[in-house]
């Protein structure tokens, strides 16, 4: 008998953070930009001290404000993802679940498209409006999964895939009315993209951001020990004492914010939240305790290994990442199937 | 008698009725071709029959819709698409629908002897149906500007109207000819042909539009095959272009790009957004039409405008001046639309 | 021994060593009804009951299908609330403690639910200490303690390191007994535990439970339609018959064969064996 301690997380997510830390790494040297492992570090340093005059513009530029933006971006999108299909997984009892099943990143990819037909100058306007679609489609589809006043996996999940075919029809509906050229641009955007322009000042919008991905994602940890007895049976954690209705919801909630947050920031990035918490269980167990921070970092190491191969494979063109990870998670996906079936 | 009833008793059954509308449809084309036809083969190799006299034409693109009002054949025009807004006249012309999807019924409505099509708007099976249906359609088909003007002559000829074709395909060369000389001695200008901002979307080095900028002395900064390449803002940096080219956008009114840009990170330590050479030009750029000449005209003035200093006894045209005097016309048309 | 719907005996609080067992359960004339508005009279589906179980004790809830059984159980593990009457655990009434203190009191042991990722034994019965400190919880000793005593109780403890798919219905039936036990409740419901189980089964599962009545302080509560199961294992017996309690007793007590007759609505025969406890067979009449 050797349960899970504090101490076993802290180990495995060092180890974790470490392979991070070099996919970070990584990322950093890679780009359409010429510039050597040695001038990252200077320009690193530099920045760091605030000596911003020591360093060429242009390097200063691609690692402040191109690499390392990017860095950013692609772990907290990757552990957003993940940390809410871990959460999906456990309210809907269905390990194939996803955090796009329940159609919040249909809502956020409308708001998005109203957002550019609009508004389309106005700064975070896509954004914003990318993040309040997955919130009132959230909503929306709280309302109709409830069944007795409480969240029913079966109708949730009937509720949210009709929302998302809903959403993805008129989504369809509004491209057909722009112009071949907005249309390309939109149609980039929904497959994922990274890319996307900084506000003028980025540090705060860096520290919102990591600020709702914290009070989200903490939220769900919070209900790790909940989450470990309701994937046991709902009836049987309430007699053991758990609050099942109200983890249900907090769970709901928070990977919804999680969901909305990244699809605003990045478009509709696909697979990672199915797979990195399935790979996480296969890896180091199914005890959400664990697996809550396993699958955050497991997906901030993916979707940045997926960004950083999407803009060097055939340098200096994009891919857009969502094709990246859908290319790799298919096919890891139908090997994960079929090893269950066995 | 008795055949009458064993004819209607067949007419009922549901096979009967697709044999016999397929045999009304097969007939359709014999109908048409009672007048005398010429067989020509358009820009896709597709081999059409257009009758010798051509007197109702619909156009599915804007550009065609265009180059038919500059050779001043509008009256023969029954019919184009809801983007078709270049000449403004063009608007009040009945609508068959937009060029990605036309409807198929309007334009058979309209009675058409031959429809226009193009390959970088409309798509190959709304050319298929129409000519099923027995309706004619020429599809161009043009990388370059050369090409453009040669499409324009092959719809002329097609149209009886092959010397105003010549004519206003001569005025054009002629005006390309006189750019080229003025910048024969000038370095070409590297410019940043922006599609899209966000995400990043520029052309390829075989698009229509890079050899419209190559006639205004400009070359696309970037060096790639795909048509629109999606980019990373990296190898904005690494090339430094001279210019940043935005062409007017459908989505929201024009705004000042560059002080847009001025604000954005990495973009405002770009040298030519310090330096001011953003550009925003008519997006006619992009279409295949003689209009466009006068877009690469502007364009050049801007990009060089050393060339064009009023020493050499033209007049200097400021780059916000609007694009709409400078669309091509062929002189000596009382019908050209400007 | 209490007699038919008596109060009985004073409860006691429950001290370590005290010679007097203490009252786990108290049941005063609980009721439950559905549908029960102003205007029309509520449907009873448990008319007023009473009871008592005391630790060590095992007390048997028999009677047919629909006799009120599974309301019952309901209300005694706080599922519903009484429309009418008390019901109390060590004292306190049910319906008052919160979700967690009330795991701590009461554990039931229900048909389970079908698990949706592989867990381990050990995994599964250490769940049973949830209810004990925070709430986003790492197992402590004591707590991996509690829950091998718990294996080792049910004779589960060989299966310790198992997967839980893999077992037998009658091994997960220990392990998920493991586990109520690991709660250390003041109450542990059975809900029809011998219902899939052979007759060796059957009487393996009466068995422990009796044995872990007597060696434990807790009551055992077992919901059942068996009659001589019921007979020859529990102390004390509550007769259900269509929503009214009819008898509370021990078996002697309750086993009269024209009382059984009517509530089972079969033919039946009641013979005492040595030890003075009842058997029942079906009735001489039987087939003519």
């Amino acid at each position: 008998m050797r349960p899970l301690t504090p101490k076993r997380v802290a180990w495995i997510c060092l180890g974790l953070g470490l392979v991070l830390f070099g996919a970070a790494v990584i990322s950093l040297r890679i780009g359409a930009y010429p510039i050597s492992v040695v001038d990252i570090v200077k320009t690193l340093f530099s920045g760091i001290l605030g000596r911003w005059d020591s360093i060429p513009t242009e390097h200063r530029s691609i690692v402040f404000d191109v690499r390392l933006p990017r860095i950013l971006l692609a772990v907290l999108v990757g552990a957003s993802l993940s940390t809410a299909g871990s959460g999906f997984q456990a309210l809907l009892r269905n390990p194939l679940a996803d955090p796009y099943v329940l159609g919040v990143s249909s809502g956020a990819a409308l708001g998005a498209i109203i957002a550019l037909i609009a508004a389309p100058h106005v700064p975070g306007a896509v954004q914003l409006a990318a993040f309040g679609g997955a919130a009132a489609t959230t909503a929306a589809v709280y309302f109709l999964g409830r069944r007795g006043g409480q969240l029913d996996s079966a109708t949730l999940l009937l509720a949210g895939i009709v929302a998302a075919s809903f959403l993805s029809a008129i989504i369809m509906f509004l491209m057909t009315t722009l112009s071949g050229r907005d249309l390309r641009g939109m149609a980039f955007w929904l497959m994922g993209d990274l890319a996307s322009t900084l506000p003028t000042n980025p540090l705060p919008w860096f520290e919102a951001l990591f600020f709702v991905f914290v009070v989200a994602a903490g939220a769900i940890y919070a209900t790790s020990s909940d989450l470990n007895l309701i994937l046991t049976g709902e009836q049987e954690a309430r007699h053991l004492g758990v609050n099942v209705h109200r983890v249900k919801l907090v769970v709901y909630i928070a990977a919804s914010v999680l969901t909305g947050l990244a699809v605003s920031v990045s478009g509709t990035i696909g697979y990672v939240g199915l797979l990195v918490p399935h790979v996480m269980r296969m890896l180091f167990g199914t005890d959400y305790r664990l697996l809550i921070p396993t699958s955050a970092i497991g997906g901030a190491i993916l979707v940045l290994l997926a960004d950083t191969l999407a803009r060097s494979i055939v340098s200096p063109t994009e891919l857009p990442v969502g094709a990246m990870t859908a290319l790799a998670g298919a096919p890891v996906f139908i090997y994960l199937m079929r090893r269950r079936m066995r | 008698m008795e055949f009458v009833t064993i004819l209607m008793q067949a007419l009922r059954s549901p096979i009967a009725a697709v044999l016999f509308s397929a045999l009304i449809i097969r007939a359709a084309p014999t109908f048409a071709a009672q007048n005398a036809t010429r067989a020509v083969r358009d820009e896709v190799g597709r081999a059409i029959t257009v009758p010798a006299e051509v007197k109702r034409i619909v156009s599915l693109a804007p550009n065609l819709t265009e180059t038919v009002y500059a050779l001043g054949l509008e009256d023969l025009l029954v019919g184009d698409t809801n983007f078709c807004d270049t000449p403004e006249a063009a608007k009040s012309k009945p609508h068959v629908g937009d060029p990605q999807n036309p409807n198929i019924e309007a334009v058979v409505a309209l009675h058409p002897d031959l429809v226009l099509a193009t390959t970088s708007i409309n798509r190959p099976e709304t050319a298929d149906a129409l000519k099923r249906l027995g309706i004619p359609v020429y599809t161009t088909d043009p990388h370059t500007v050369r090409a453009m003007l040669d499409s324009t002559s092959h719809i002329a000829e097609m149209m009886g109207a092959a010397q105003q074709g010549e004519i206003l395909v001569g005025k054009l060369q002629q005006r390309l000819d006189a750019l080229h000389a003025r910048l024969s001695d000038r370095p070409m200008v590297h410019v940043l042909f922006i599609v899209w901002l966000d995400p990043l979307q520029s052309i390829g080095q075989g698009t229509f539009i890079a050899d419209a900028l190559r006639w205004a002395g400009a070359e696309s900064a970037i060096t790639s095959d795909q048509p629109w390449p999606h980019l990373s803002i990296e190898e904005v940096v690494r090339v430094q272009p001279d210019y940043i080219v935005f062409a007017e956008n459908h989505l929201g009114a024009t705004t000042d790009e560059l002080a847009d840009l001025r604000v954005r990170p990495v973009w405002r330590d770009l040298d030519a957004v310090e330096t001011g050479h953003v550009l925003n030009i008519s997006e006619e750029i992009e279409r295949p039409s003689p209009g466009l000449v006068g877009v690469i005209e502007q364009l050049a003035r801007d990009v060089h405008p050393e060339a064009f200093s009023a020493a050499k006894g033209l007049p200097v045209v400021s780059s916000s001046e609007k694009l709409a005097t400078l669309t091509g016309c062929a002189e000596g048309f009382t019908t050209c639309a400007r | 021994m209490s007699s038919v719907a008596g109060s009985g005996a004073s409860s006691l609080p429950a001290t370590i060593g005290a010679r007097t067992p203490s009252v786990r359960l108290k049941v005063e004339q609980a009721s439950y009804a559905y549908a029960a508005t102003d205007r029309s009279a509520p449907k009873f589906t448990l008319g007023p009951t009473s009871f008592e179980a005391k630790q060590k004790e095992l007390v048997a809830i028999l009677g047919p299908n629909a006799s009120g059984k599974s309301t019952l159980l309901k209300l005694l593990a706080g599922i519903e609330r009484p429309l009418s009457g008390r019901i109390e655990v060590d004292g306190t009434e049910v319906g008052s403690l919160d979700l967690r203190t009330r795991a701590q009191r009461i554990a039931l042991v229900q048909q389970e639910s079908e698990l949706l990722f592989p867990l381990r034994v050990w995994e599964y019965v250490l769940q049973g200490r949830y209810p004990y400190g925070k709430r986003l919880r790492f197992e402590s000793d004591e707590d991996c303690l509690l829950a091998a005593n718990a294996l080792a109780q049910v004779g589960a403890d060989p299966l310790r390191d198992r997967w839980m798919d893999q077992l037998s219905g009658g091994e997960k039936q220990r392990v998920i007994l493991a586990r109520a036990l690991a709660q250390q409740p003041s109450l542990l419901l059975l809900d029809e535990p011998t219902q899939h189980l052979d007759i060796g089964g059957k009487v393996e599962l009466l068995r422990r439970l009796r044995r872990l009545a007597d060696e434990s302080r807790y009551a055992v509560l077992v919901v059942t339609h068996e009659l001589n199961l019921a007979a020859e294992f529990s102390d004390r017996i509550v007769l259900l018959h269509k929503g009214k309690c009819l008898r509370v007793g021990t078996p002697a007590e309750v086993y009269e064969r024209a009382l059984l007759e009517e509530v089972f609505e079969a033919p039946l025969d009641v013979e005492i064996r040595a030890g003075g406890r009842p058997r029942v067979i079906l009735g001489a009449n039987f087939g003519t």
